[in-house]
């Protein structure tokens, strides 16, 4: 960065947006360079993405100024940002999955193209160009994410882009195919593209990012190059706080057997045998896809299954559906927190309290004031950021979002607390809050199941974890004891450990 | 704090009401009179009935097309029951079929597995068919009137055309309905339930909420209020034909999206949808007063339902973007 800096291709200054009640962005100023992969980290709220949606066009900004190679953007429109060769590829990827790869990248310009065949000419050109050999018929609700995600970087490169914007794009992503992003990154890098790479991940900002912005509640803490930033420094700026650990101390208090599932199988799940102690964090390592959804849905009852036996405390339960679950003692949180967990439109309040009804009413009324005090009861005790507990949960981040599900279940006071993807796309501060939480259930003589796509995060967390390979169970470990090596293999079905 | 624009735009109804009685009473002082004042009053009777009961099926983010043929089904069977069972057994056994035919449309459902909308609307409307099949063959589709009965139904006949002071007799009915249903709705846990399976069916079940029960109890409403709507109905006309609910179904789910309830289910009120009835009243009652054409005035329905829903979309586009 030090010989010769290459020229400003983005130039924001002093961006300011407010929304009802909310200060999103507070004068936020960031220059972007060409061909540089720009890393924008932060917690969730932060104003990360109120910025992007802004310089895409989708919000207006309510003051500052934007300068997007050469040219002053006052407003614009997410099809004009396009064409001046500005391309966001968003976490929730914006293809039409009913039409081809081909269509999809040259999507209303078939003309341009001169018909079907120029599109899909264009199309394999593009693609050969980051390396990517999908048919460009192939139709895109067939593609993984990750190939979805080329298809849009294609798209991007169609209109001749000067700037890509990436917004959390390893979030559902294997290592493998992280890999070949990576590789794409660096290629568009050379070609003088240059990048802004939002993401969650640390690893990634120092992996391949060359400065690096730090924003915290819709300020810009700080931008500098990546090699003058230390891990510990990156957090402390996010969080505003130094955080000494990234995950707490695992508990060595395990106790007897609190749950036995026996001979579970499925369509997807074979023959599936495992117990689960008092005290014990268990933690279910496997590619997406796996079986390790299906093996928590079984036994929350939220699948169809029969023939399996589950015993709680060596009693044997009947669990067909969520309820009788909770009954039983079980509390989960589902993988996908909008889909699964979410009751969006409704108050905090009301997405605490749904679990627990009958806490709160009697003959079947509610109780106002009782109710009132469970939400307020878990907004303070798990240090939920909202204005108050009347909001609609949506207006919430992620991380906040999560922790109202969270207490959602500890008013039921569940023993086995299933956890699917707990920390998915939710910041470092909150990540800690909620292992914490992971860690107090297990003390206090319950037991959680803990399935997670971050490996660090599982072999961290668990005293004890098992492999699932293609609906099976391959191996179970200590992972303080065991090289990562030993269960990445069983988890890819290479080699079976102690079963 | 909620700007003023807010506040207009969540009770455009309200504005929309006052805003068209204001006007019409303006240029037709005619509309403040007694005898039109009492004639908007007696038009609250089946429509409004329903359209509680339709309520609920929304918000529990279903619809039911149904009710129309719950309507002329309980309308025919009620009135022929009135001879062999008397007034009363009559009434009672007129809302237990049209519970029935509610809860039939729900088991349908729940084992047909159908959890949207679009599937709830065409098994619904199949069971509307149906039932208004059997109104037909059961009445041989000939019209009852009261005055082919023994003796004159004086109860029924109270509940087409009495009073109770200066209120009719239906208008009590529609008090008492709504705020039975109200409190319902907001102080019963059975009544969240059904919020929170409209608000997201998925993330409710997984969290225990009676689910299946919610879309029961759902319909039984639905067609329960129908019944009673199909009473008051053919109590005023004193007659029933079995084709006396043709277009109540349109009608009631028209007044519960213009009250404001979103069609997305979740979020909605009885007393929304009150505000949607009056509103449909009142336009129909205006524009007649001001001489209006019938065809005028069914454009001006259509694009108030349009109206509505392009509101209730806009209004998420605009949440989504805090």
């Amino acid at each position: 960065m030090d010989i010769s800096e290459p020229e400003i291709i983005l130039s924001i200054r002093d961006v300011t947006k407010t929304f009802p009640g909310v200060r999103a962005l507070g004068g936020v100023s960031i220059d972007i360079r060409r061909g540089t992969v720009h890393g924008i980290v932060g917690e969730n709220g932060a104003g990360k993405s109120t910025l992007m949606k802004i310089l895409s066009g989708v919000y207006k900004k309510d003051s500052g100024t934007i300068v997007f190679d050469g040219q002053t953007i006052d407003h614009t429109t997410p099809h004009e940002s396009m064409l001046r060769g500005l391309a966001i590829i968003y976490q929730e990827l914006n293809l039409v999955n009913s039409m081809s790869v081909g269509e999809n990248i040259f999507l209303g310009r078939f003309k341009e193209m001169k018909g079907m065949h120029g599109t899909h000419t264009k199309a394999r050109e593009l693609l050969d160009s980051i390396g990517c050999k999908v048919s460009t018929t192939k139709l895109v609700s067939e593609l993984s994410v990750s190939t979805k995600q080329m298809v849009e970087i294609a798209k991007a490169l169609s209109f001749q882009s000067k700037l890509i914007i990436m917004d959390e794009p390893s979030t559902s992503l294997t290592g493998e195919e992280m890999a070949l992003l990576v590789k794409i990154i660096h290629q568009l890098k050379a070609d003088g593209i240059s990048i802004i790479y939002i993401s969650h991940k640390l690893e990634e900002i120092f992996d391949f990012c060359d400065i690096v912005t730090v924003m915290r509640d819709g300020n810009v803490i700080d931008t500098k190059p990546r090699v003058k930033f230390t891990r510990d420094e990156l957090i402390t700026k996010m969080v505003g706080r130094s955080i000494e650990n990234e995950y707490p101390h695992r508990s060595r208090d395990i106790g007897p057997t609190l749950m036995q599932v026996k001979n579970l199988n499925t369509r997807k799940l074979r023959n599936i045998n495992f117990t689960l102690r008092k005290g014990e964090i268990l933690g279910l390592v496997g590619l997406v896809g796996a079986g390790r959804t299906e093996i928590v849905r079984a036994i929350f009852g939220a699948d169809k299954v029969r023939g399996h036996q589950i015993l709680i405390s060596g009693k044997p339960v009947t669990i067909r559906n969520p309820k009788q679950a909770k009954d039983a003692g079980l509390g989960l949180i589902p993988e996908d927190r909008k889909l699964q967990g979410l009751v969006l439109p409704f108050s905090v309040e009301h997405n605490i309290s749904m679990a627990a009804i009958e806490r709160f009413t009697r003959f079947g009324f509610i109780r106002g004031s009782l109710e009132k005090g469970i939400g307020a009861k878990h907004v303070q005790s798990l240090k939920i950021k909202t204005p108050n507990t009347k909001v609609a949960i949506k207006n919430l981040s992620g991380g906040n979002q999560q922790k109202c599900i969270v207490g959602r279940w500890l008013e039921i006071g569940p023993s086995i607390f299933i956890m699917d993807e707990p920390t998915k796309g939710i910041d470092v501060g909150a990540k800690y809050e909620i292992y914490v939480l992971m860690k107090e259930i297990a003390e206090k003589g319950g037991a959680v199941i803990l399935i997670s796509s971050e490996l660090p995060e599982v072999l961290n967390m668990s005293n004890r974890v098992l492999t699932i390979n293609d609906g099976r169970i391959t191996g179970e470990f200590d992972p303080e004891h065991t090289p990562v090596g030993t269960i990445m293999k069983a988890a890819l079905g290479l080699e079976g450990g102690a079963p | 704090m909620k700007g003023l624009g807010t506040i207009l735009k969540d009770y455009l109804v309200l504005v929309m009401i006052l805003g068209l009685a204001l006007v019409t009473a303006i240029i037709q002082p005619k509309f403040i009179s007694p005898a039109n004042l009492v004639n908007i009053m007696r038009q609250f009777g089946p429509l409004i009935l329903v359209s509680l009961g339709m309520t609920f099926v929304i918000i529990g983010g279903f619809i039911d097309l149904s009710v129309a043929g719950t309507i002329n089904l309980v309308a025919v069977v009620t009135i022929s029951l009135i001879d062999p069972l008397g007034q009363v057994g009559a009434l009672l056994a007129g809302l237990c079929l049209g519970s029935l035919c509610g809860a039939m449309n729900a088991v349908l459902i729940l084992t047909s597995g159908a959890t949207t909308q679009a599937e709830a609307l065409f098994i619904t409307f199949g069971m509307s068919t149906f039932y208004s099949s059997i109104a037909l063959i059961y009445s041989g589709g000939s019209t009852m009137h009261f005055w082919d009965l023994k003796s004159p139904p004086d109860i029924f006949q109270a509940i087409g055309a009495g009073s109770v002071g200066p209120l009719s007799v239906s208008f009590v009915i529609f008090l008492a309905s709504l705020a039975v249903l109200w409190i319902f709705h907001t102080k019963t846990a059975a009544g969240r339930s059904i919020s929170l399976t409209g608000g997201n069916k998925t993330a409710a079940r997984l969290s225990g909420v009676p689910v299946s029960r919610s879309i029961a109890l759902i319909y039984t409403i639905g067609g329960f209020m129908a019944a009673l709507g199909a009473i008051v109905l053919f109590s005023r006309v004193t007659t029933a034909a079995p084709v006396i609910g043709a277009g109540f179904e349109t009608n009631a789910i028209l007044a519960v999206v213009v009250g404001g309830t979103t069609l997305k289910g979740g979020k909605g009120s009885v007393i929304r949808t009150v505000m949607g009835v009056l509103l449909v009243i009142l336009l129909n009652n205006s524009l007649n007063l001001l001489g209006v054409s019938s065809y005028m005035q069914w454009a001006a329905r259509g694009a108030i339902l349009v109206f509505a829903i392009w509101l209730d979309n806009r209004k998420e586009v605009q949440g989504n973007q805090l």
